[in-house]
């Protein structure tokens, strides 16, 4: 029987990993800026309160691993740590953070987590640079209580010469217990046993050392004969204690612990075991208020961290699949209004002069205002801003240019951009995987850089702001940028690319080729790299998110990977139009023109049609090669939607045009619609269904491939 | 139906501002009113929701706990119960935050999803009922914290005591007992044995910080520590005390048994024990407490003989464990907090003079 129901105890933990996460970026964050500033106590002092938050968080779910590596991390964070201005401290809090991480990871995939020994070898060579581990850990510590003291005294103070006896148990031994017992004998026939540890009665499977006190007439060097029991006790420590000459008698029962006083103080506990509870002379944390180290903050810079946790306070944490179900209601609540609006004109064709039709008018038009609102509303929850996935790269860039002796400069631009979580979300891997890269490939090391008049240190720029109803992230490099020459060998020597074909490509396809499976794992894999995602992968994850990824760069300049992605993937408008009767409906946002041609305006070049469109020349793909069914239409004119695809403009041929609506879109089981072609269908307001097209699919089967002429069976469809 | 007891959580942490309402709203008669998530938030929430109780986390970014403890003893008479974390630090503030006016404590939540939650939970739960139910003034709880080192250990030789003094005590009991124990002179012919209920982790802190205003020794107990006079042991938490007689001195013993009324260490426990060794020459005392722990070992100590004391209700936080045995009849006195030490003092020297007078 627990005390939350398995619901309540699912959602705490959903709150603890988001939060932890959180403190982590925080952790991160104030690593960095520790391994600029080490001596600044005010970070030190954050970073303890965000581990102390982490440690207590941890500890209130029951991940004792992570609390308690917490805490040993909490304690050494200590104000004199701050002031030793100690170097290694950012390292230390940056591969805390890793572990932390690591640990997390494990909790949520309910698995066991690392034991994060590596940090607390860390943590200790913080604390003791010199590093002098004692490697003896068997050291007894004849830690006697109060009351067996003074049994020891007083044998002592009746003249019996008193042993303190550590006996450290052979490894081999393979019956500790009876190990205990047979000590225990022996010892009793050398003397008296006045106190054992353990003692015989409690025996535990794992002793190691056992400790006695031993009162007897024999000498030190025959108790130390007689207790190395062959095979049970591998060594042995006999000392001899109190006085050998006579003590003083003492008055009896009124000077207890005078006698005690005679007794050597227990040897002190050897360097690593834990030191009874560290007492820290300095004045406590927390407690009295921060005195400014960096003399008076502004009133400026206090208003805005005041703002900042109004700001925060007034935040509300709320799962965000909460927000995905109002946002399916809205999604029906549009569906239902194209229901009603089918409705309304239908009643206006048969009933013209009614005059409720332009009540009916007036209302929908009333409705369709507020719906509009309603879903911006909705949709905008959805949003974050686009630093929460910007602040994750600090560290990234930071941890690769050291490993490759790099020095990169990461500039941040457009932060507040907003973005849907769910496409933020998964953005987080392929932008890693980018920037990433641009360290790696992109900036040269700095003799190359100063080889070259550039300043030694490279520039990474990420850059996030809204274009029409898009997103744009850029991810720019001051690196030696991408060599035309040197992508088409790799392509060719890795088989995606005919040698004939290469001339024909212009920069741009030559480009996309890194985009290739087979070239992005052929490249050399770094454990910068090559971390199982490759460009195939960030191209993929892009296309899913019904964006687009496009290349700028110029040798010896520098690269830029440009992505365009939706605001939100929930509802788009699209257009709409039929093929072969049927009806799909494409993005309208990667829409850029719409052309009219007739069968005798399209050429046919190098196997794939083309069209004419003032001074350009525009790929055509057939979309109803996709669609079963006879293509009825022939001679007639034809519509070309014009969309641009990695900077190349397609043109899909379409029968006839429906016009452009809002679609809600809805997911498809991947049982019915197997295919990539479609991204999703819609219902529209008279119950039509809708496919929409994921055009970059639907280009790379019938448009690139035919451009390639890697794939007989479409080629060969392809001539008209 | 009575009024619900409104609540205002103070937390840096999110997860304990989800946390700390879900337990505590367990119970109908207490009602979550809002939370912040630092001092001056709070400051600000008190003004407009007006709480009955609160609980408060001692450590947090810009204004911390403990000045924002100050400034609620200050400007408001409403408890608050800290909530508390399991460092040596974390103890340490802890108790300053007691001197200055909180009224209780409790340790952070461990391990919520664990079958001991119901034990946390009602820890929590009771000591916010008892705090909405005690009217707080200004000042009262405030106590000097004075070194009292000066005449200490001058002493070197102890001597066994002559009488053996169980003190059990709850909520209100950190401060109580500062109070109490401070009074006592260093040559205090008793020795002393109290269960105080705290978790674990603080105890140690707790008998250090007493043992310097104090003129008599104050000391965590480990088994084996013998009964002397002028000495208190402190029970540690999480473990249960019981006394021992032995052939060369009387002796503490922990033990790691079940919990009794809840509770580890248990009053009890320790009361039962002082009658079972000690019958007529122990005293066992109950001061301010929630609950009835105690109240039952207290009959087991009047039954051998021994003498039982109450603290008065009208001097306790909490007048519940005391209250408990005084109803059952197990009280032979009820002494007020400032009488105390006092009595304690008459008792054990009245027993010396009569344990001087056998022996000659």
């Amino acid at each position: 029987m627990n005390f939350f129901s398995d619901e309540r105890a699912d959602e705490l933990r959903n709150i603890f990993f988001e939060s932890a996460q959180e403190l982590l970026q925080a952790l991160n964050d104030e690593g960095l800026v520790l391994e600029r500033d080490p001596s600044d106590p005010e970070v030190v002092r954050n970073i303890r309160r965000t581990v102390h938050t982490l440690k207590g968080d941890s500890a209130a779910c029951g991940y004792r691993e992570l609390s308690e590596l917490a805490h040993e991390l909490e304690d050494v964070l200590t104000p004199e740590l701050a002031k030793s201005a100690n170097t290694h401290l950012a390292e230390l809090i940056l591969s805390a953070a890793d572990i932390f991480d690591a640990m997390l990871a494990a909790y949520k995939g309910e698995m066991q987590p690392p034991a994060g020994d590596s940090l607390r070898e860390m943590i200790r060579s913080v604390i003791a640079p010199t590093g002098d581990s004692g490697d003896e850990p068997l050291l007894p510590k004849f830690a006697w209580t109060e009351y067996e003291r003074l049994v020891i005294s007083q044998h002592a103070v009746r003249g019996q010469l008193v042993y303190n006896v550590a006996l450290v148990i052979d490894t081999n031994c393979p019956m500790r217990a009876a190990a205990l017992q047979l000590i225990s004998n022996v010892l009793q026939e050398v003397g008296t046993v006045l106190v054992m540890h353990p003692d015989a009665d409690t025996p535990s499977a794992d002793v190691k050392l056992v400790e006695v006190a031993l009162a007897s007439h024999h000498q030190a060097d025959w108790i130390t004969k007689k207790g190395k029991i062959p095979a049970v006790v591998s060594r042995i420590l006999v000392e001899q204690l109190a006085a050998s000459e006579p003590v003083p008698a003492p008055e009896p029962e009124h000077d207890l612990l005078g006698i005690l006083n005679d007794v050597p103080a227990p040897v002190p506990a050897p360097a690593d075991e834990p030191a009874p509870a560290p007492v820290n002379p300095a004045p406590i944390l927390g407690t009295r208020g921060y005195e400014p180290h960096h003399g008076p903050r502004t009133d400026a810079e206090k208003a805005a961290s005041e703002r900042q946790a109004v700001a925060l306070e007034n935040l509300l944490r709320v799962d965000a699949d909460r927000i995905d179900s109002v946002l399916d209601l809205v999604g029906e609540l549009i569906i239902s209004k194209s229901m009603l609006q089918q409705a309304v004109a239908d009643f206006g064709k048969r009933f013209a002069k009614d005059p409720l039709r332009s009540k009916f008018a007036d209302a929908m038009g009333f409705q369709a205002q507020v719906l509009n609102k309603l879903q911006r509303s909705v949709m905008k929850i959805r949003m974050v801003p686009v630093e929460q996935l910007f602040r994750r790269f600090p560290r990234v860039v930071r941890d690769v240019s050291k490993q490759q002796n790099k020095d990169v400069a990461l500039v941040l631009e457009g932060e507040n951009t907003d973005l849907d979580k769910t496409i933020l979300d998964a953005l987080a891997e392929p932008m890693t995987h980018l920037v990433r890269n641009a360290v790696d490939h992109g900036i040269e090391p700095p003799e190359q850089r100063i080889a070259a008049g550039k300043p030694p240190q490279g520039t990474i720029r990420l850059n996030a702001y809204h274009q029409a109803n898009q997103v744009v992230i850029e991810i720019s490099d001051d690196g030696r940028g991408i060599d035309r020459e040197a992508v088409i060998a790799k392509a060719i020597s890795s088989g995606i690319l005919k040698p004939d074909d290469a001339a024909r490509l212009n920069d741009t396809e030559v480009l996309h080729l890194i985009f290739h499976a087979g070239l992005s794992t052929a490249e050399h894999i770094t454990n910068i790299s090559g971390r199982g995602v490759g460009m195939d992968v960030v191209k993929a994850v892009i296309d899913r998110l019904k964006g687009s990824i496009s290349i700028h760069t110029e040798v010896g300049v520098g690269t830029t990977f440009r992505l365009r992605l939706p605001l939100t993937l929930a509802i788009i408008k699209a257009l709409l139009f039929h093929v072969n009767s049927r009806l799909y409906a494409v993005p309208l946002g990667s829409v850029l023109e719409i052309a009219r041609a007739s069968e005798s305006d399209i050429h046919v070049v190098d196997n794939h049609e083309v069209l004419q469109m003032r001074d350009e020349v525009v790929t055509l793909v057939r979309l109803n090669k996709l669609v079963p069914g006879a293509s009825g239409q022939k001679g007639k004119r034809l519509f070309i939607i014009v969309v641009a695809m990695a900077d190349r403009k397609f043109g899909l041929v379409v029968d006839r045009l429906k016009g452009e609506e809002e679609l809600v879109i809805k997911a498809l089981d991947d049982q019915i619609v197997a295919t990539e072609l479609v991204n999703g269908a819609s219902i529209l307001g008279d119950g039509t269904v809708v496919l929409i097209l994921n055009i970059s699919a639907v280009v790379e089967r019938l448009g690139r491939a035919a451009m390639l002429g890697n794939d007989g069976r479409l080629v060969a469809g392809a001539t008209v | 139906m009575r009024q619900p007891v409104r609540v205002l959580v103070v937390d840096d942490s999110a997860l304990m501002r989800k946390l700390i309402p879900q337990i505590i709203e367990r119970d109908s008669s207490i009602q979550v009113v809002g939370t912040a998530m630092d001092g001056t938030f709070a400051l600000r929430k008190i003004e407009e929701l007006k709480p009955n109780v609160i609980t408060l986390d001692l450590e947090m970014p810009r204004m911390d706990g403990m000045a924002t403890l100050k400034e609620i003893t200050k400007r408001y008479r409403i408890p608050v119960i800290v909530v508390s974390s399991h460092t040596t630090q974390g103890a340490s503030t802890t108790f300053k935050a007691l001197s200055h006016g909180a009224f209780d404590f409790v340790a952070k939540p461990k391990d919520v999803l664990s079958a001991q939650m119901d034990e946390i939970a009602g820890e929590l739960i009771s000591k916010i009922k008892a705090a909405a139910g005690t009217k707080v003034s200004p000042n009262v709880h405030e106590l000097d914290f004075i070194p009292a080192k000066a005449n200490k250990r001058k002493l070197e030789r102890r001597q066994p005591p002559v009488k053996t003094v169980a003190i059990g005590i709850s909520t209100g009991g950190p401060n109580a007992l500062q109070y109490m124990l401070s009074q006592l002179p260093a040559d205090f012919p008793g020795a002393i044995v109290v269960v105080q209920h705290m978790p674990e982790g603080f105890t140690e802190l707790f008998a250090r910080r007493l043992d310097e205003c104090c003129s008599v020794e104050v000391k965590e107990a480990q088994s084996g520590d013998m009964l002397l006079a002028g000495r208190v042991l402190i029970c540690p938490g999480n473990r249960h005390i019981k006394v021992r007689r032995m052939p060369l001195g009387d002796i503490v013993v922990l033990s790691d048994e079940e919990r009794v009324n809840g509770h580890r260490p248990s009053v009890d426990v320790l009361f039962r024990s002082v009658a079972t060794e000690f019958g007529r020459d122990c005293i066992a005392v109950l001061m301010t407490g929630m609950g009835e722990d105690g109240a039952e070992g207290m009959g087991a100590v009047k039954q051998a003989g021994g003498l039982t004391v109450a603290q008065s209700e009208d001097s306790c936080v909490v007048y519940g464990m005391p209250k408990a045995a005084v109803e059952r009849g197990y009280a032979n006195r009820v002494v007020p907090l400032d009488a105390m030490a006092n009595t304690l003092q008459a008792q054990c020297v009245a027993g010396r003079a009569r344990t001087g007078a056998n022996t000659q």
